[in-house]
């Protein structure tokens, strides 16, 4: 009893030198940093996200064609994009290729991430190799999957059995099917990466104790790899839900929000009007409702998950 | 204690960054064009640079006030303007297409009109061709001065695929059906086009509309005449265009196809397709990117004739070319006047010539021999100086903020996804400035 209790009052006297840590006193500090950790970065924060984020809920009550002063306008910029069929068309679209995005890359990269988080050589070789679509541009890689889905130059003219006549841009269904498959292209590396740090960090003993039950390879994945990453099962999901309604870049390259208006998802619609169509009114308003719909999705998942709570799974910490 | 030092240095450090910041975004512009002595040239970056940048070392040497050229890529260059015009950033004089492009600025009351710089020098008017000036016009008034060069819309072929088909270049509507025909049975695409794009699928709206209903059409929807749209001669128009969609003309895949990536161009250069309809640029483009067929079998000519249109056969549809204009704000009058001067200067003509622009001055006909390739430059002019009427590009001539909705419309009228009355309705629900 009394070992363990100057065990754990030592620290505090020890480094005394945080004085944020001296005045807290308490043994959960350890090892938690002051708030002065996050200043820089709250400033920035407010800086280039909290005041250009109320410049544009200012900017959604004006008229303003980007030349001469903007007119206030009241709720007529939200009241026409409600109106809109197009702005409804793009939320759903919004919906469909966020959740196409999670349904696909999940599952994948949880494979590959445990699958990488193994020791032997090749595997490093090869998961180097395959993290290469990670290291592009958003930009270089549409352009790439532009080229290499040209109907008359790239691969559907060689698989035409399997293309037809390779029209992949021209129609509604195989459209959004190529943005799914790009976006899971690109960014299945990413969150293959963070399976594997936490498949790594998995204490080998529950493993070998499951061995010792006489569990098998499936039955210790689905018994201890996937609780085991649950944490980042979330976090990842999270990237994902708001990586799928900020896609933009991929939309701009590959199909311009087309055939007619069948891609156009909220993030390059809010562009077309702001920057194209010069109604930066109706932008502003386009870009509230997508900040307001990430935060909301992204709260929902960490409430359902738990996340919340900030249980840590590091031992002896809680 | 010492948390709350670090904390307020912190915050020093912070407010001193943030505020050095906003201090070299005010006053780090080179563009801002109130700087004494000088007057800031906008244009659009790309590889037409080295004739501006020859013109205004040219310039500088010999006066006062000095131009400084800025360039702003392709791509973003119609944003960026749109969003410093009304900024102490605006240049004094910028590189535009004329009418609707620079509609709202005239509205907005931040163009100078030219003529008083008319008055004293009539020939920065008299020494264009009169079909070009015109189109920088607004209310009357001239606002723009024609730079760079023209660029019409021709109906570009691959002879060798044509000869191939046993078909020539089509001088009527029917003769193209049939080229249609013909090329289809050879096994080609009988035209290429970059779908994808959208705004290529426009020039052949523009043109049958032209053919079959005259210039007058879009002259009088561009100034807000909704029922324009709902004539008999632009259902008429629409029909003809959606038979000769529905023969196959185009194949299948041409939304799936760009122009700008170098997919349609290479359709026709490498012999899978007869046709393409393409600004001028198209030429030195092909140049650029197939050489040898370029040089072979590359063939241009105008728009085929329709029977009973009202449009003139002779009329062309495309650019009618670039133009400087000038900023109200601007304390240098006098200079830019004399700057606009070297825009129908010999020197000017021949070096625009030179890298395959083709200038719109009256003279220009002299220094034809000159170009690049006198035989396209001979022909591009003659087409442009017989033409009655050079109607400008649909989404130039109505306001920017109207191109979005155009070219979705046009796409699906052409994929089929919208009907002659569903176009109609579109495009009576576009905002004419």
């Amino acid at each position: 009893m009394t070992t363990q209790l100057t065990h754990a009052a030592a620290p505090v006297k020890t480094s005394g030198r945080g004085s944020g840590r001296a005045r807290g006193g308490q043994a959960a500090d350890v090892g938690r940093p002051g708030f002065a950790w996050a200043v820089p970065a709250t400033i920035f924060f407010v800086l280039f996200a909290i005041l250009p984020l109320l410049a544009v809920a200012v900017l959604s009550f004006m008229s303003w064609g980007g030349i001469g002063d903007p007119e206030w306008v009241g709720l007529d910029n939200w009241s026409r994009v409600f109106d809109d069929p197009v702005m409804i068309k793009s939320i759903w679209l919004t919906l469909l290729l966020t959740v196409l995005g999670v349904v696909l890359q999940t599952p994948l990269s949880i494979l590959i991430g445990v699958w990488a988080a193994g020791t032997q050589r090749n595997r490093a070789v090869i998961s180097a190799v395959y993290f290469v679509p990670l290291l592009l541009s958003s930009t270089a890689v549409s352009v790439l999957w532009r080229a290499l889905l040209d109907p008359n130059f790239g691969i559907p003219s060689e698989a035409t059995w399997l293309f037809g006549d390779g029209n992949l841009f021209g129609e509604q269904s195989t459209a959004i099917g190529v943005l799914a498959f790009v976006s899971t292209w690109q960014f299945t590396p990413l969150h293959s990466l963070i399976y594997q740090g936490a498949a790594r960090a998995i204490p080998q003993v529950l493993y070998q104790a499951a061995q010792i039950d006489g569990a098998g390879r499936v039955r210790q994945f689905f018994h201890i790899t996937l609780p085991q990453l649950r944490n980042s099962i979330i976090t990842s999901m999270i990237l994902m839900v708001v990586g799928g309604l900020t896609t933009f870049e991929t939309v701009l390259i590959l199909t311009q929000g087309g055939p007619g208006t069948d891609t156009t998802i909220s993030a390059y619609y809010m562009y077309q009007k702001a920057f194209k169509s010069f109604d930066f009114g109706a932008g502003a308003v386009i870009a509230l409702l997508l900040v307001v719909a990430a935060t909301i999705i992204s709260l929902i998942v960490v409430r359902l998950s738990g996340y919340d709570k900030m249980r840590s799974t590091m031992e002896g910490v809680s | 204690m010492r948390t709350r030092t670090r904390f307020s240095r912190m915050l020093v450090g912070g407010v001193t960054l943030g505020m050095a910041l906003s201090l070299s975004a005010c006053g780090g512009d080179s563009g801002s064009g109130s700087s004494d002595g000088k007057i800031h040239v906008l244009v659009y970056g790309d590889a037409t640079n080295k004739v501006e940048k020859a013109v205004v070392a040219e310039f500088n040497k010999t006066s006062e006030v000095k131009v400084v050229l800025d360039t702003i890529p392709g791509a973003t260059y119609q944003q960026k303007l749109q969003t410093i015009i009304n900024t102490p950033q605006a240049p004094d004089v910028f590189y535009n297409w004329g009418a609707g492009s620079i509609q709202p600025f005239v509205k907005a009351g931040l163009l100078m009109p030219l003529d008083d710089f008319i008055k004293d020098d009539p020939k920065l008017k008299s020494a264009f061709l009169p079909s070009v000036f015109n189109a920088a016009e607004v209310d009357g008034k001239a606002y723009g001065i024609p730079m760079r060069g023209t660029q019409p819309v021709l109906l570009f072929s691959n002879d060798k695929v044509l000869k191939d088909a046993g078909t020539t270049a089509p001088k009527t509507w029917d003769d193209l059906l049939d080229s249609v025909k013909k090329l289809k049975k050879s096994g080609v695409t009988p035209i290429a086009l970059g779908g994808g794009d959208q705004w290529p699928t426009l020039m052949w709206f523009e043109y049958l509309y032209d053919r079959i209903a005259g210039p007058d059409l879009l002259k009088k929807a561009v100034a807000g005449d909704k029922d324009a749209w709902a004539s008999e001669d632009s259902k008429k128009a629409l029909n003809k265009l959606k038979e000769l969609v529905d023969t196959g003309a185009f194949g299948t895949n041409y939304d799936s196809v760009k122009y700008t990536d170098g997919g349609s161009p290479a359709l026709i250069a490498r012999g899978k397709a007869g046709f393409e309809l393409m600004g001028s640029w198209y030429y030195s483009q092909q140049q650029t990117d197939a050489k040898e067929f370029a040089e072979k079998d590359l063939g241009y000519h105008p728009f085929p004739t329709i029977d009973g249109g009202k449009g003139d056969p002779n009329d062309v549809v495309g650019n009618t070319n670039n133009y400087y204009s000038v900023m109200k704000k601007t304390k240098h009058p006098e200079a830019v006047a004399k700057f606009l001067k070297l825009m129908y200067s010999d020197k000017f003509i021949k070096r625009q010539l030179a890298i395959g622009n083709l200038p719109t001055t009256t003279n220009t006909e002299k220094f034809l021999d000159t170009a690049s390739n006198p035989d396209y430059a001979h022909y591009q002019f003659d087409l442009v100086k017989k033409a009655p009427s050079f109607q400008l590009s649909w989404d130039q001539a109505y306001p920017q903020s109207a191109s979005e909705q155009m070219h979705q419309a046009v796409q699906q009228f052409f994929n089929g996804s919208m009907d002659v009355d569903g176009f109609i309705k579109a495009m009576q629900a576009l905002p004419t400035a």
